[in-house]
């Protein structure tokens, strides 16, 4: 039994890890050796003179090259890194004003059909995205929002609301009320107890919304292809749309920003790591 | 509930609560059920992507689309892809969570690697496992033939694509499953397994009268969360295969090829109207699932 829960661990370890690893090794290789048809593994310090060698020259040029622009694309990486950036920020502020707002509203004060509001809330996350992307596209042509950095920013908020509400709501109300209570008591005002003694007993929540709003918004593909196929292009569109260009996939390159688009996602994921279960389930489960 | 908390509850009134969570709720009808009921209006139309113009067709666009093997098609594939993939989710990710239950050195470090794929993006890491996957000169292909094994072309070999698809996606969220399998499993009383023991029940027994019904209400929700999610699968396709493969076709991948491809939006509100009453009724039935769990926790 022991043997092979070990076996099941290492397995599970090499199978989430070599991917990401194969990934760093691609990132430091010249083109021609992503597309060898040996197995090249070892990093050296110059060429092989074997062909058949395992080793390959290791270099950082994929990583310099992050500032060229490819066939195909109007920028370079860094632009478009640029542009998620913006559009994550944006909308992960707004995602979580708002949903802090609406989730105390719910969980202090009695909004008449609470129980179907929410329902209603946690239902808007499974809509396909691309089963409401036409009107959405239509509402943008004609508000001139299609591939602004609003736009998107503005969808990704409302795509996060769901989220936003229900993990605040989960944290808000495990905060007792008799904290607001004392401090109305103390002479203030309802917003001055909410602003004064929630919000910094609810910051642990605010910053696990927070990160999961922003990976969502960091992470998402569907929108951004279709509404933001040019304009402000973010990384996930504008990887996909260098497949099939004629100069053939920068894999090096790919690979070194794909590295640098996944770095802060994984850095995240180890800070709320005690609380990504509450984070996947919308709060409902709690460890 | 305490007195003075109703009391607080109360006062203040309504006019502050529909303030607060009033700019939500619009949003959320904005950018939702609008385009809910304005999809309906455009599914009788011939409206395209290109021009303005467009004209009532009736429900042209919906005998098109039941009677379109295309539809028929993505609708089966699509079915068979969260029924694959979520089920080898579910047993992966079990496995893994029985393997990880109990207290070792590293656990933290190892449980926080082994949880990273399901928050990368797929759109991005689809386009990556292309890479590995690829059959001429993909890292996958190499190590097979370096211990003599066939080397199928994993990406274009119309038997295998779909597959390699699950495969993906099996690699994004088999965490998920862990994770959520891994609480259930630790929220199981030990005194359970203590009694079981005095009882000399055999190691089957226990998992199938402990273990299992002990997390299943658990499980059912992952199921479920997973399931809503891998029927818009469409990333993941898109990196690998593109929208209009007839092996790999999903739901999601075929309204955008009509759409956007194909430039027939009327067409496509009309597949998409199709596409969300199934949605809209699997995540009727999850959030009653996710009612009853809570009213049994309350319990």
């Amino acid at each position: 039994m022991r043997a092979v829960r070990w076996f099941v661990i290492v397995v599970g370890l090499l199978f989430a890890a070599l991917p990401l690893v194969w990934m760093g090794l691609s990132s430091i290789k010249h083109r021609s050796d992503t597309i060898s048809q040996h197995l090249r593994w070892i990093p050296a310090a110059e060429a092989p003179a074997d062909a058949e060698s395992p080793t390959f020259e290791s270099t950082l040029d994929s990583y310099r090259d992050l500032q060229t622009v490819h066939a195909g694309a109007q920028h370079s990486f860094w632009h478009h890194l640029w542009n998620s950036v913006i559009i994550g920020v944006l909308s992960t502020i707004a995602s979580v004003v708002l949903g802090t707002l609406c989730a105390y509203g719910f969980s202090r004060f009695r909004v008449p059909g609470e129980k179907d509001w929410l329902f209603f809330i946690l239902s808007t996350r499974f809509m396909p995205p691309l089963a409401v992307v036409v009107p959405v596209l239509i509402m943008y042509r004609a508000l001139d929002l299609q591939g602004s950095h609003l736009g998107l920013a503005l969808l990704y908020t409302v795509f996060n609301l769901s989220l936003a509400v229900w993990l605040m709501k989960g944290f808000l109300d495990e905060i007792p009320r008799a904290y607001e209570e004392a401090a109305v008591v103390d002479g203030y005002s309802r917003f001055g107890a909410f602003v004064r003694v929630v919000l910094p007993e609810a910051r642990t929540g605010i910053a696990v919304t927070a990160v999961f709003c922003l990976i969502s918004a960091w992470n998402e593909y569907g929108f951004a292809m279709t509404l933001n196929s040019s304009g402000a292009v973010t990384v996930p569109a504008y990887f996909a749309g260098l497949q099939g260009n004629i100069e053939g996939m920068p894999w090096p390159q790919i690979a070194a920003g794909a590295l640098i688009f996944v770095t802060p996602i994984v850095v995240f994921t180890i800070l709320v790591r005690s609380h990504l279960l509450r984070g996947v389930t919308f709060g409902t489960v709690k460890q | 509930m305490s007195t003075t908390a109703t009391a607080t509850r109360q006062r203040g009134g309504s006019a502050i609560a529909w303030a607060l969570v009033g700019p939500t709720l619009l949003l959320l009808i904005a950018f939702n059920v609008f385009p809910l009921l304005y999809n309906v209006a455009l599914s009788f139309t011939n409206r395209e992507l290109v021009g303005d113009e467009s004209r009532w067709v009736g429900t042209a666009n919906y005998t098109r689309v039941f009677g379109d093997p295309l539809f028929a098609g993505a609708l089966r594939r699509t079915a068979l892809f969260v029924l694959c993939a979520v089920g080898a989710e579910l047993l992966l990710g079990f496995a893994l969570a029985l393997a990880l239950v109990r207290d070792f050195r590293l656990k933290r470090t190892v449980l926080a690697v082994v949880l990273v794929p399901m928050m990368l993006s797929p759109a991005v890491m689809g386009l990556y496992w292309a890479l590995i996957l690829n059959g001429n000169y993909g890292v996958l292909n190499q190590i097979l033939g370096a211990v003599d094994l066939p080397q199928p072309q994993w990406l274009t070999d119309r038997d295998l694509k779909f597959w390699s698809i699950v495969v993906i996606d099996v690699w994004m969220w088999t965490p998920f499953m862990a994770l959520i399998a891994l609480a259930g499993l630790s929220a199981i009383p030990p005194h359970l397994y203590e009694a079981a023991e005095i009882d000399r029940a055999s190691r089957w027994r226990v998992f199938a009268r402990i273990t299992l019904p002990m997390t299943a209400p658990l499980l059912g929700l992952a199921v479920l969360l997973r399931a809503t999610d891998a029927l818009k699968q469409f990333d993941i396709v898109m990196a690998t295969a593109g929208p209009n493969d007839a092996a790999t076709q999903t739901l999601s991948t075929l309204m955008y090829q009509v759409v956007f491809r194909d430039g027939k939006i009327g067409l496509g509100s009309a597949f998409a109207c199709v596409v969300l009453v199934v949605v809209i009724a699997l995540a009727t039935v999850f959030t009653r699932y996710l009612d009853h769990l809570r009213r049994a926790r309350e319990a």
